[in-house]
């Protein structure tokens, strides 16, 4: 039996010289997708949606059901390196599908402008899902990977609940308000892979206790000397699938608190995980993330290294880093979002749609977060003050100045430290609106 | 042997009994010196001449690059530093025994087709990043850019003629390489009519059946480059074909070498060859112990003239006691001068030592 030439999978490519033929692989298949896709049930016409419980398209009219196309790559994601030519166009460029457009639904013709960057629309009057499929600079600028929604949005509301319900300082008729519409949405992010290799050198601090003769106790004492000697090591560190998110548009402060991502559920890109959702295309630009990303290895590469250190007294640190296997890829990461009022004053929530954790703003209710203050510092305070006043007692009557000392001694204890708990407090109080 | 017509001199074969090498030599040299083992004249060749492997002219030369001259400093450099030289280990004996010679080898011409495989290797370039960290001076950040190479699977079909691959025609062309090094092939020539008027030509000892082991990996290598050059790629590994030859062509390429010798103690010749085209020598170096012994008889001589002299102002110094320790300090002398003897014979044997190496 003769093998067959070219072997399957191999197509003609270019050749140089004449009389040699060169055959290449045929590049993968991708199958041309309109611009614009819809999701309509084939059974009954109506809108078909991303269902998170079963993890395909389902209709929620006639139960039509169709599974992903694809399963989950996870870590084997394909990674991309930085090349020359890719970094060319990513500086270039300023995320997929950064002009607005302008749709028109072809279910109820009606038109809507999207904001830049998103890729899904939803038609505020007739609920048809679409998926935008932009141009991008390159290739590789597409979102090729996602993690799916594993959290459904029915299972939000009670999870936000319990979380506004979970802090003494929120004010006591919060938990009556509704937390309610939540959206989900596809966010962008970078995820980088490296190595780092830093050489690094310091003097180290070692306390070492020492005797010498007192003259003028003439007795031996001791004490203790730091000596410093130069210490040096190597580190190295793996870095895998580090998250930076790729949009300026959300608060980084709440998205940091949310992006415990797992990324071994990464599936291939496909319209229909979108449909149903909402979806924004990365603005902070390869390169911008990219330096993100390296400053947390740099800094958890520092660490390593002074952890290494015999005594953690270092002074004239200094290292030599160098970053090799780098890569990356451009994910999409479910969340789910949403704002509630309180007292006339906007609050942003957000959900991790993988994971469940929870971030966001929440009222406080200063009065009773000064109330607890008070009933910390005020121990210390009034022993403080009754010492004092005994002290004053003390100049009339000296058997009173001893009073003065068992009072004000625990006192000035107690105030210092109510005082460190009640900046705690007032500091966390001061956060819980932070975005 | 209307094959000798062509070469444009007049030549005959002919054979060192002793080593047996043939050579091509013009009509008017045929009672020279072997030029490989000088070890006894060469003799014409009358029978068996239409086994020899191939007897037409080559179609490329290498010329000599090393000009007499050059070739008498490298001779100079290698008589010079011997201790107790042979007599005939000298600049002028070298000088005057060098003969000129040609080695071959194979060139084969040959049309190939084939399907080929390969891993094509293509440069890119990545931005990488160095980076420096001081207290004091916070971080430093050094951009850099790294060529890595991609390597892509590649098919394909062959049909393309090769000319003048190169094959070995000698059994000891392997040895002759380490001794000499490698001759560089990029400045080859046509043969011109008229070059065994200077030098003679070794005649091939290997035929093109058995030179067809070396020739086919030499046609896989330049196949290689050409569907690496084909495809566009930088680099190209794993390259597999399965090709079928016809037309072969083989002809000879010659390379040029001097060759001279010097007789050693027992008055063997020892060849020292040049290599025409880059001067490299190579020859053994051999001190000789007839020379060292001599010179360690005439020490032992005086030393032992000492000795007896010395005796006699002891014997005197019988009868003026302070003749006695002239007599004395010279036996030590004679004793010290003696000892000195072994020094000649030692340095020899130490020179020596060094292993023999023969092609």
């Amino acid at each position: 039996m003769t093998t067959p030439f070219p072997p399957p999978g191999f197509i003609p490519a270019a050749s140089a010289i004449p009389g040699i033929a060169v055959y290449a692989p045929a590049p993968e298949e991708t199958e041309a997708l309109p611009e614009i896709i819809e999701f309509k049930c084939p059974q009954c016409q109506a809108m078909t949606a991303y269902c998170v419980a079963d993890g395909g398209l389902r209709c929620t009219y006639c139960g039509y059901y169709e599974p992903p196309k694809r399963s989950i790559v996870g870590k084997g994601a394909q990674e991309f390196e930085f090349t020359v030519e890719t970094m060319a166009v990513a500086s270039q460029a300023h995320g997929w599908g950064e002009t607005r457009q302008e749709l028109q639904c072809q279910n109820c013709n009606a038109r809507a402008t999207l904001p830049p960057g998103r890729l899904t629309h939803t038609c505020p009057f007739c609920g048809s899902n679409r998926v935008l499929q932009q141009d991008a600079p390159q290739d590789v600028l597409r979102p090729r990977f996602l993690i799916p929604f594993k959290i459904e949005a029915d299972t939000c509301r009670p999870i936000a609940e319990k979380w506004l319900g979970s802090s003494w300082m929120t004010p006591k008729s919060l938990k009556q308000s509704t937390v309610a519409g939540f959206t989900g949405i596809y966010l962008p992010y970078w995820t980088f892979d490296a190595v780092t290799q830093a050489d690094w050198k310091a003097e180290v601090g070692h306390q070492e206790t020492r005797r010498r003769y007192n003259s003028s106790t003439k007795s031996w004492e001791s004490y203790t000397v730091t000596v410093w000697r130069w210490e040096s090591g190597r580190v190295r560190k793996f870095f895998d699938d580090l998250l930076v998110t790729g949009t300026a548009r959300l608060s980084g402060v709440l998205l940091r608190q949310l992006q415990n991502y797992d990324t071994h559920a990464l599936v291939a890109y496909e319209p229909q995980y979108l449909a149903g959702f909402l979806a924004q295309a990365y603005d902070i630009p390869l390169e911008k993330a990219w330096e993100e990303g390296r400053e947390a290895m740099r800094a958890a590469t520092r660490d390593a290294c002074r952890g290494q250190a015999s005594t953690s007294q270092i002074r004239n640190f200094s290292m030599a880093l160098d970053f090799s296997e780098e890569s990356w890829r451009y994910v999409l990461a479910p969340i789910y979002m949403t704002v509630f009022q309180y007292e006339g004053q906007p609050y942003q929530v957000m959900i991790n749609g993988q994971t469940g954790a929870i971030a966001g703003q929440r009222p406080v209710d200063w009065h009773k977060v000064w109330l607890v203050v008070g009933a910390i510092v005020a121990p210390g305070a009034l022993l403080s003050l009754l010492g004092v006043l005994a002290m004053v007692l003390g100049l009339l009557l000296p058997p009173a100045l001893g009073a003065a000392a068992v009072l004000l001694v625990p006192g000035i204890i107690l105030l210092i430290i109510g005082g460190i708990i009640a900046f705690t407090i007032v500091g966390k109080a001061r956060r819980m609106g932070d975005v | 042997m209307s094959e000798l017509t062509g070469w444009g001199t007049e030549v005959v074969i002919t054979v060192c009994p002793h080593c047996d090498w043939r050579y091509l030599v013009p009509v008017d040299k045929a009672a020279l010196r072997c030029p490989h083992c000088f070890a006894a004249d060469l003799e014409p060749v009358t029978e068996g001449v239409e086994q020899l492997p191939y007897l037409h002219p080559p179609e490329l030369m290498t010329p000599f690059s090393v000009t007499k001259t050059t070739a008498d400093q490298h001779i100079e450099k290698f008589a010079d530093g011997i201790p107790f030289a042979p007599r005939d280990l000298n600049p002028e004996a070298l000088r005057s025994r060098v003969q000129p010679l040609y080695l071959p080898m194979w060139l084969v011409d040959g049309d190939v087709t084939a399907t080929w495989e390969a891993e094509a290797g293509f440069n890119y370039d990545v931005v990488s990043h160095q980076e420096r960290y001081s207290d004091g001076g916070g971080w430093a950040t050094q951009q850099v850019q790294e060529t890595r190479i991609r390597w892509e699977p590649r098919v394909g079909q062959l049909e393309r003629h090769y000319d003048n691959i190169v094959a070995p025609a000698l059994e000891q062309h392997a040895a002759m390489e380490q001794a000499l090094g490698v001759y560089a092939l990029d400045n080859t020539q046509p043969y011109a009519v008229g070059t065994l008027e200077r030098a003679l030509v070794r005649l091939p000892d290997r035929a093109p059946e058995a030179a067809w082991a070396d020739a086919a990996p030499a046609f896989q290598a330049a196949a290689g480059e050409e569907c690496r050059q084909a495809a566009g790629a930088d680099h190209i590994r794993q390259f597999r074909w399965s090709p079928a030859y016809t037309g072969q062509h083989w002809t000879l390429l010659l390379l040029p070498l001097y060759a001279t010798y010097y007789l050693d103690d027992d008055d063997e010749p020892r060849p020292v060859l040049i290599n025409g085209q880059s001067g490299r020598v190579f020859g053994v170096r051999r001190a000789s112990m007839q020379r060292a012994q001599h010179t360690a008889l005439i020490i032992v001589a005086i030393a032992a003239v000492l000795f007896l002299l010395s005796l006699a102002v002891g014997v005197a110094g019988l009868a003026v006691p302070p003749l006695l320790a002239v007599g004395g300090i010279g036996g030590v002398l004679a004793l010290c001068v003696g000892l000195g003897a072994i020094v000649p014979i030692v340095r020899v044997w130490q020179f020596n030592r060094k292993p023999v190496e023969t092609l």
